[in-house]
């Protein structure tokens, strides 16, 4: 189980990390100001430093909640069941991913339609290798055929001459 | 009036029967082309734009155009139903129009959305058909410090608009300006912000940062509750869509208030985009009730719809008279222009009087033709909620993906919508405001770029801000909106009541 | 320049060869064309008025994809060429920033990841004023910079690239400064010299077709060798081939055009270079690509091999040592 407080604290360290980021990013460039104005590097470096600084007031509000015992902090954020429910979405949608980029997008689009359709849908084993087979015949029409815009292809794709 | 009796010549020109089919043509494939998120009309506009090269530009143009109206009615319709705006200018629609069909209002969301659209059109398009030579001038004075004022004002209207955490406000709309820096630097001509990395040269496209957000971000939140759509309950009849138009006179002041704002924004040239996001800041905060909007006020989804297109077709007429494209599918267009032989400016107003009434009657037309067929097809659509969610959510995620991947074709950018997923998720339920980072990563790098433009001019004085009324006028409508609401919480702030987080800070 | 001419007479080898065994390779799967800017930019025209082209005369029996990869100024583009490898199937699209970006930003690129094919137009650029600027030719307007350092603004596309160190060269040849704004693109510069907030800029021809047929515009000379094509009249009886050259009008600069470059990735087989080089001449010859060339006002002139290698090393000295001077190089 996750308080709010954990995942307030969390995030802010993140988006501070990310404004650290930005502003040494932006130290390659000079950024002052000379005779045409702003150089390169200041815009990024000025916003890369209001990320890091508002982050840290979003650090302070959130102790300084935890001290006074403000109910907000201690609210729950994520409990196991609900996590649960996230994780077993979320997890075909980087498995999508992953075999888009090694096998192309095909491939991963019949595999997470049919996963989808058979474990989380509960549809029958015909109807969702036939439902997956059809989206991707549809995605195949209407965007290679008709868009003539390429989807991305892996080994398998290539085999059978796309 | 000379105007009118040149578009009643154009009106003669477009009004043959090929030319209707090429509208009714060009507005589904548009609504096609809308709906799938990342495909949007700039991409569509290009597919097509070989087609039209066997085309005389008259007709080519026709059918550009209504595929442009039709990928805006798209992208509006993803937006209501799933929270994935099909195009940029739809995004501010999700803020209202998604509640709406959460809670069973799809149709008359969507018929709002529509109409309102439509109405927005038809008063941009009046505006060019009166003013075409007065706006042509009034545009020529714009220059870097007017835009970047512009995009102040955008900017201003929309700070200090909801609750959230002003920590929180700065870190979203920081992240978005970031982001927005990645690439090429045109002013400097650096390369900003890739760390060494060749993928990120060609910067975060904020499309892939939309379907990311407010996509799949939105799945998971809806996952977590456990929760499935709860369907359309009432049937969707055509009933439904008349009795909200007949509703829709009731929100005169929020159209003529957004088709001003559109037009404006369209002509100046702002674009749709922040003159659908500057509508909704105005019609919240000049509400009576501004703690209904983002739960499903209609006026939430008339505002910025309204001005989206007002704006859209607003911006031909710089397009034409200046060579200024007002938004991405306008620089394919003037593409198109060249192609066909026809020189954007000044001049096409006097040189090809047919191709140039032809068109401004073809978007009297065109825009008809596509409210008529998108109410046509209202109900097919909102009934796309009644499938049952098992099987619509595995196809938005496909949707997101394929969306992200076809905005540039690259690979990693369905890593980052996946990656935004997470971060729309986490944000959401922390209350960190999304539209302000949407907003930062659309106009983010223009503003930027606008300001050292005319820091350059000024040899980096910023008395040039105020060198001129246009500017000095501009600049002041901004500072009022962004002081406004500081004094008004200041205000009651002294007065005692409502000591928050943000006082402190 | 001994490695030069190596490859120089490489590349004309190449061309020979070509010419005689055509047809010995031919696409096997739908062809890549990619292009190094944006949709609706020069380049786009380009690549798609070829696209067309072929589709049209089936001068490749397989389809044509066209994928737009403009970031970095178009260094994605070249870059997703890198990529390719040995793949014949990607046909890359540009201008001379092919192997100028590689100087002044660091990329993951270098020209030689890249195999030349052919270039089939070189776009001209013009030294424009607004249309009721007092200056009637080039050297009074040099002359007025001259008298007021720093007081006159040039508007231009981007920083670093084309129309920047076209101002750097008139600086150099002629010891008058002035202050250079980067815009967007061409077409923004064009509006902002119609409406007064610059005093001139170098556009390409069709970049400001349209102030200059309003008279908002007026052309001073252009920087090419000879005269335009004449064509029709564009203002006031004036057309292209009315405007000096900028030699002949006073300002000493030679020449200065942007040729539009067609690109493979490395390594690909030399017959299948030759197959694009004979497919892009076919083009070169077709009536549709010399309208499209008289209309942009852009020089036709289909260069391979040699002559290519030829013009890309002139081009690529000419433009270092601008860069040089100004202290762009990054690497």
């Amino acid at each position: 189980m996750i308080t709010r407080f954990w995942a307030e604290t969390a995030t802010a360290l993140v988006t501070l990390a990310f404004g650290l980021v930005v502003v040494w990013g932006a130290l390659e460039f000079g950024i002052g100001w000379d005779s045409s104005g702003p150089q390169p590097g200041a815009f990024p470096f000025y916003t890369g430093a209001l990320v890091a600084l508002a982050s840290v007031g979003t650090l302070v509000v959130t102790f300084a909640q935890r001290r006074r015992g403000a109910p907000i902090v201690g609210e729950i954020f994520l409990d196991r069941e609900r996590a649960g429910r996230v994780i077993a979405f979320f997890a075909p949608l980087v498995g999508f991913v992953l075999i888009t980029a090694f096998a192309g997008m095909y491939v991963a689009t019949i595999a997470y339609l049919f996963y989808a359709m058979r474990f989380q849908g509960g549809y029958g084993w015909l109807v969702s290798v036939a439902s997956a087979l059809g989206a991707a015949l549809v995605f195949y029409l209407v965007f290679e055929r008709f868009f003539q815009i390429g989807l991305l292809k892996g080994p398998v794709e290539r085999l059978i001459g796309l | 009036m000379d105007n009118i009796a040149s578009l009643m010549h154009g009106f003669s020109v477009v009004l043959t029967t090929h030319h209707i089919m090429l509208m009714m043509a060009g507005v589904l494939l548009g609504i096609l082309v809308g709906v799938l998120p990342g495909l949007g009309a700039p991409n569509g506009v290009s597919l097509m734009l070989p087609l039209t090269f066997t085309m005389d530009p008259v007709s080519a143009i026709i059918l550009l155009t209504s595929l442009y109206w039709g990928a805006l009615f798209g992208g509006s319709t993803t937006s209501i139903l799933f929270n994935i705006p099909g195009e940029p200018s739809s995004v501010a629609t999700t803020f209202d129009g998604h509640p709406m069909a959460k809670q069973g209002r799809a149709t008359e969301a969507l018929s709002f959305a529509f109409l309102s659209a439509g109405i927005g059109a038809l008063a941009g398009v009046i505006l060019i058909t009166l003013l075409s030579g007065w706006v042509a001038k009034f545009a020529l004075r714009f220059s870097s410090p007017e835009y970047f004022a512009v995009y102040f004002m955008t900017f201003a209207s929309f700070i200090g608009l909801g609750g959230a955490s002003p920590f929180k406000a700065v870190v979203a709309m920081g992240v978005g300006f970031a982001l927005a820096s990645v690439g090429m630097d045109s002013v400097s001509g650096n390369i900003r912000l890739t760390y060494e990395f060749d993928i990120l040269l060609g910067g975060i496209s904020f499309l892939i940062a939309v379907i990311g957000l407010f996509g799949i971000g939105e799945l998971l939140l809806t996952m977590e509750e456990g929760l499935r759509f709860e369907g359309v309950a009432a049937k969707v009849r055509v009933r439904d869509v008349l009795r909200t138009a007949a509703k829709l006179p009731r929100y005169w002041v929020a159209l003529l208030r957004s088709s001003a704002i559109g037009i404006w924004m369209g002509i100046t040239p702002g674009g749709p985009t922040a003159a659908s996001f500057m509508s909704y800041a105005m019609a919240k905060r000049s509400s009576r009730n501004p703690e209904k909007f983002g739960k499903g006020e209609p006026e939430g989804v008339i505002a910025p719809e309204t001005a989206d297109h007002a704006a859209g077709s607003a911006a031909m007429l710089p397009m034409l008279a200046l060579g200024i494209p007002g938004s991405a599918t306008a620089a394919v267009m003037m593409g198109g222009l060249m192609i066909w032989g026809l020189n954007p400016g000044p001049m096409l107003f006097i040189e090809r009087p047919d191709f140039v009434w032809g068109l401004i009657a073809s978007m009297y037309l065109g825009n008809v033709v596509a409210v008529v067929v998108v109410l046509a097809t209202v109900p097919l659509f909102a009934s796309i909620l009644r499938i049952p969610f098992s099987i619509v959510a595995p196809l938005i995620v496909m949707i997101c993906f394929i969306g992200a991947y076809t905005v540039a074709s690259k690979e990693f950018d369905i890593w980052v919508a996946l990656a935004f997923g997470i971060v729309g998720y986490i944000f959401k339920k922390l209350d960190y405001p999304i539209a302000p980072l949407i907003l930062a990563m659309v106009i983010g790098d223009k503003a930027e770029d606008a300001f050292r433009q005319s820091m350059i001019f000024s040899q980096g004085s910023l008395s040039i801000f105020w060198s001129n009324p246009l500017v000095s006028t501009l600049m002041g409508i901004g500072l009022a909106l962004l002081l406004l609401p500081l004094i008004g919480s200041a205000v009651r702030t002294l007065r005692g009541r409502t000591v928050t987080v943000a006082a402190k800070g | 320049m001994k490695s030069f001419s190596i490859t120089a007479a490489l590349a004309g080898a190449i061309a020979i060869s070509g010419a005689t065994a055509a047809h010995a390779w031919q696409p096997t799967k739908p062809v890549e064309f990619v292009v190094t800017s944006g949709a609706g930019g020069g380049t786009d025209n380009f690549a798609r008025m070829i696209q067309s082209i072929i589709s049209k005369h089936k001068l490749i029996d397989q389809p044509i994809v066209v994928v737009n990869k403009g970031g970095g100024s178009g260094a994605e583009g070249y870059i997703h060429g890198k990529a390719g490898k040995g793949d014949a199937h990607r046909v890359v699209f540009g201008t001379n920033n092919a192997y100028l970006l590689p100087y002044v930003a660091k990329l993951g690129y270098k020209v030689s990841d890249l195999t030349p094919v052919a270039a089939l137009a070189l776009d001209e650029f013009l030294l424009w004023v607004k249309g009721d600027a007092p200056y009637a030719d080039a050297k009074s307007y040099i002359e007025a910079i001259k008298a007021k350092p720093m007081g006159f603004k040039m508007g231009g596309s981007q920083s670093k690239d084309t129309d920047q160190t076209l101002t750097m060269m008139i600086q150099e040849a002629t010891g008058a400064k002035m202050i250079y704004v980067p815009f967007q693109g061409g077409s923004a510069a064009a509006v902002q010299l119609a409406g007064g907030h610059i005093d001139s800029n170098v556009n390409n021809p069709n970049e400001n077709i349209g102030q200059w047929k309003a008279g908002q515009v007026k052309p001073l000379c252009v920087f090419s060798p000879v005269r335009l094509a004449k064509g029709e009249p564009v203002f006031e009886g004036k057309g292209w081939g009315d405007i000096p050259t900028c030699k002949e009008a006073g300002l000493p600069i030679e020449t200065f055009q942007m040729p539009r470059t067609v690109w493979l990735p490395a390594e690909v087989p030399a017959d299948a270079v030759a197959f694009y080089e004979g497919v892009l001449e076919k083009v070169s010859k077709t009536p549709e690509w010399q309208e499209f060339v008289t209309r942009t006002a852009q020089t036709a002139r289909f260069m391979k091999g040699k002559e290519l290698a030829d013009f890309v090393a002139r081009d690529d000295a000419a433009n270092k040592k601008v860069f040089q001077a100004e202290g762009w190089v990054v690497n």
